[in-house]
């Protein structure tokens, strides 16, 4: 390695240090604490020495390495042999992805608290599947999708709350309220596209949110909305005491009494939804409407010249993942049995967009990765408390650096005219 | 042979500025019309006219159907494709890169597919009346790759074809949706002389086999004069030359309009 090379690394790292102290001082280096009465600013510069210290070694290191023209071998090596071994054995991999979510609840190692985070997750990837319709197949760039999920949460508990219906009738009625809000959201925003679409679709997300904190009458504001019914088996609750008369979960099968039972049976509930949303969205993705989705996304221009009409593709496409994220959302309510605007604010958005994009726009494969990855980070960084966004933000910049494209990033085409082998 | 088009006194104005000035033309039926002419004459803007980009500002455009005559105005965006039966491709080509030649040619044939889907219906259904449909759309599609020659890369990559292969590959597609009058804006762009007479070949069939009436605009003059049965000549967005292309060569006006005139 040249002697110049050095001295340019180290020139180039110090100036990173100029940009990391002018970040971190005034965000790190000020602190406000309150002291008797008021504010005051305590100065703590060691901690802001110490990560401008970091940021300047490691860019220096990185400048060394690359120098070397190594440049991460080793990632690279691995990332493209991970995704020859997703691409090749696809079914493969989904298949045994399923076998292993279906038996997952009876696993030795699987206690309430990873029952809990899997739903969790599944609860991402089937709002991930949705989006994917939207965003991955039609290109249009939806930063208000948990409008939607918000839309179907609502929907679920007024509608369960008011009129008792079964968690069976209220799920097909809250999606096809997000729906009818999805082409709501649609009429608007067709003719933008990009960054511009992108923003009016964020401020529909914060209008539904700030409806939902507002109209207190019937959202009950702030205070969200309590007591939604949980969701029975067939018909029989899952109760301790059932009343007088009534069968409830463990009597009739004659099991002790568990709350894993409910907790099961949701896991089950999201996954069998999950896999509806998937099957639903490889099957219309090799349907006209769907070949007009991805046209669509590719050039508007050329799809009006061949007479395809933009206005009712890029509805349907909004429809319809707004269905899927409506269908979550029910889940969302019945699961928590409390609802309220909190739940749903931007980022929720923004994570369920960095699912899509970190997963490979369009890939299906690619949300399920990204989802188990960044939602199972930050879980696995819970007792960290405020640094797990750290963690979340780390595990998008680690995807960012190494898979640009997203996870899996390739697209197979919906038909083909040689069969399967080339 | 009978007219398929009629331009009449078509205008389009952008503000002050007067792209299209009092434009009449006919094109026949079974013919190639050429629109040729120097940079900046207005050729785009006519096609942009005819299908539905742009609305004109004064005048008429008629498509010829069997007695009656349809008129284009009525018609905006993708009806022009849909209803009116204009297909077009563009100076820059405008193919859809990410998606298979398979499926770049299935989208041309949406509307069909779409109402043989009963709009997704059927087709989620997988029933077999959908499955058929899909199979005749997949033929036509092999009917045009064999004429062009590309059949053995119908489930590549739009856009990894070499250039000149996206060029015929926009041709055919347009032809998927069997129009009745197809728009070529520069189709030889950026081609090799090879190249050029391939697509003057196809060019020809369509012409003849298909009974399309076709509008070229280009800049080729080997493609031009070796195909055209009709050329109109524009100039700052007026007419200034009609003709077999024999005449045009020949023309005083269309010479001066090319290369100025001695002061």
């Amino acid at each position: 390695m040249e002697k110049q090379d050095i001295i340019k690394s180290f020139k180039d790292s110090l100036f990173t240090g100029l940009i990391a102290l002018a970040l971190f001082g005034p965000i790190v280096g000020l602190r406000t604490a309150s002291k008797g009465e008021g504010l005051f600013i305590t100065p703590q510069w060691g901690v802001v020495f110490l990560l401008v210290g970091l940021c300047i070694l490691g860019r220096f290191l990185i400048n060394i390495n690359s120098a070397r023209r190594t440049e991460f071998k080793i990632f690279s090596t691995l990332s493209s042999k991970f995704s020859s071994i997703t691409e090749d054995k696809a079914k493969h991999f989904a298949i045994t992805g399923i076998l292993f979510a279906v038996v997952f609840p009876f696993l030795p190692f699987t206690d309430r608290y990873f029952m809990d985070v899997a739903i969790m997750i599944l609860t991402y990837i089937m709002l991930g599947w949705g989006l994917n319709i939207v965003v991955g197949l039609a290109g249009l760039l939806d930063l208000g999708y948990v409008a939607f999920y918000a839309v179907g949460a609502y929907s679920y508990a007024l509608i369960a709350t008011t009129f008792g219906w079964s968690f069976w009738i209220c799920l097909p009625l809250a999606g096809l309220f997000a729906a009818f809000f999805g082409i709501l959201l649609g009429f608007p925003v067709l003719r933008l596209r990009g960054d511009y679409l992108a923003i009016v679709t964020l401020g529909f997300g914060e209008i539904i949110r700030i409806i939902l904190i507002n109209w207190y009458e019937v959202t009950n504001g702030p205070d969200g909305i309590t007591g939604i019914p949980r969701p029975s088996f067939f018909g029989l609750p899952f109760k301790r005491s059932p009343d007088e008369g009534e069968m409830s979960f463990h009597t009739f099968f004659g099991l002790e009494y568990s709350t894993m039972h409910r907790i099961i049976f949701l896991y089950y509930l999201i996954l069998v939804l999950a896999l509806i949303t998937n099957y639903f969205t490889l099957k219309i993705r090799k349907l006209p409407v769907g070949r007009a989705w991805e046209a669509l996304r590719e050039d508007e221009i050329a799809c009006k010249s061949l007479g395809v009409n933009p206005t009712n593709t890029k509805l349907t496409a909004f429809a319809i993942g707004a269905m899927f994220g409506g269908f979550a959302g029910s889940f969302f309510a019945t699961r928590q049995a409390f609802i309220s605007p909190e739940s749903f604010t931007f980022i929720e958005s923004a994570i369920i967009v960095a699912i899509v994009v970190l997963g490979g726009m369009g890939s299906q494969t690619g949300v399920v990765l990204a989802s188990i990855f960044l939602i199972g980070i930050t879980e696995i960084f819970r007792d960290l408390e405020q640094y797990r966004m750290i963690a979340f933000g780390g595990a998008m910049v680690l995807i960012m650096v190494f898979k640009p494209k997203g996870i899996l990033a390739n697209r197979k085409p919906t038909i083909l005219m040689h069969g399967d082998k080339k | 042979m009978s007219n398929l088009l009629s331009v009449e006194k078509l205008t389009m104005k952008f503000g002050g500025l007067v792209a299209i000035d009092d434009l009449s033309f006919d094109a026949k039926n079974n013919q190639i019309t050429s629109i040729i002419g120097p940079n900046g004459a207005g050729k785009t803007t006519v096609f942009n006219c005819l299908t539905g980009f742009y609305k004109p500002t004064t005048g008429q455009m008629y498509l010829h159907q069997a007695d009656n005559k349809v008129s284009l105005r009525k018609y905006t965006d993708f009806k022009i494709a849909h209803v009116a039966k204009v297909a077009r491709t563009f100076q820059n080509i405008r193919l859809f890169p990410a998606m298979s030649v398979l499926e770049n040619l299935l989208v041309a044939q949406h509307n069909e597919l779409m109402i043989a889907s009963g709009y997704s219906l059927y087709g989620l259904l997988n029933l077999k009346s959908y499955r058929d449909k899909e199979q005749l759309a997949v033929n036509k599609a092999k009917y045009w790759l064999d004429i062009i020659g590309l059949t053995h890369r119908a489930d590549d990559n739009a856009g990894d074809l070499p250039y000149g292969d996206q060029r015929k590959l926009e041709i055919v597609r347009a032809m998927c949706i069997e129009p009745k009058l197809l728009c070529l804006d520069e189709p030889a762009a950026g081609l090799n002389p090879k190249e050029s007479a391939e697509l003057n070949k196809l060019l020809k069939f369509i012409k003849t086999e298909k009974k399309t009436g076709i509008l070229l605009i280009e800049h080729d003059m080997s493609v031009v004069m070796g195909i055209s049965d009709h050329v109109v000549v524009l100039n700052y967005g007026k007419k200034i030359f009609e003709g077999t292309a024999e005449q045009t060569k020949k023309s005083k006006e269309v010479i001066e309009a090319y290369l100025g005139v001695d002061e």
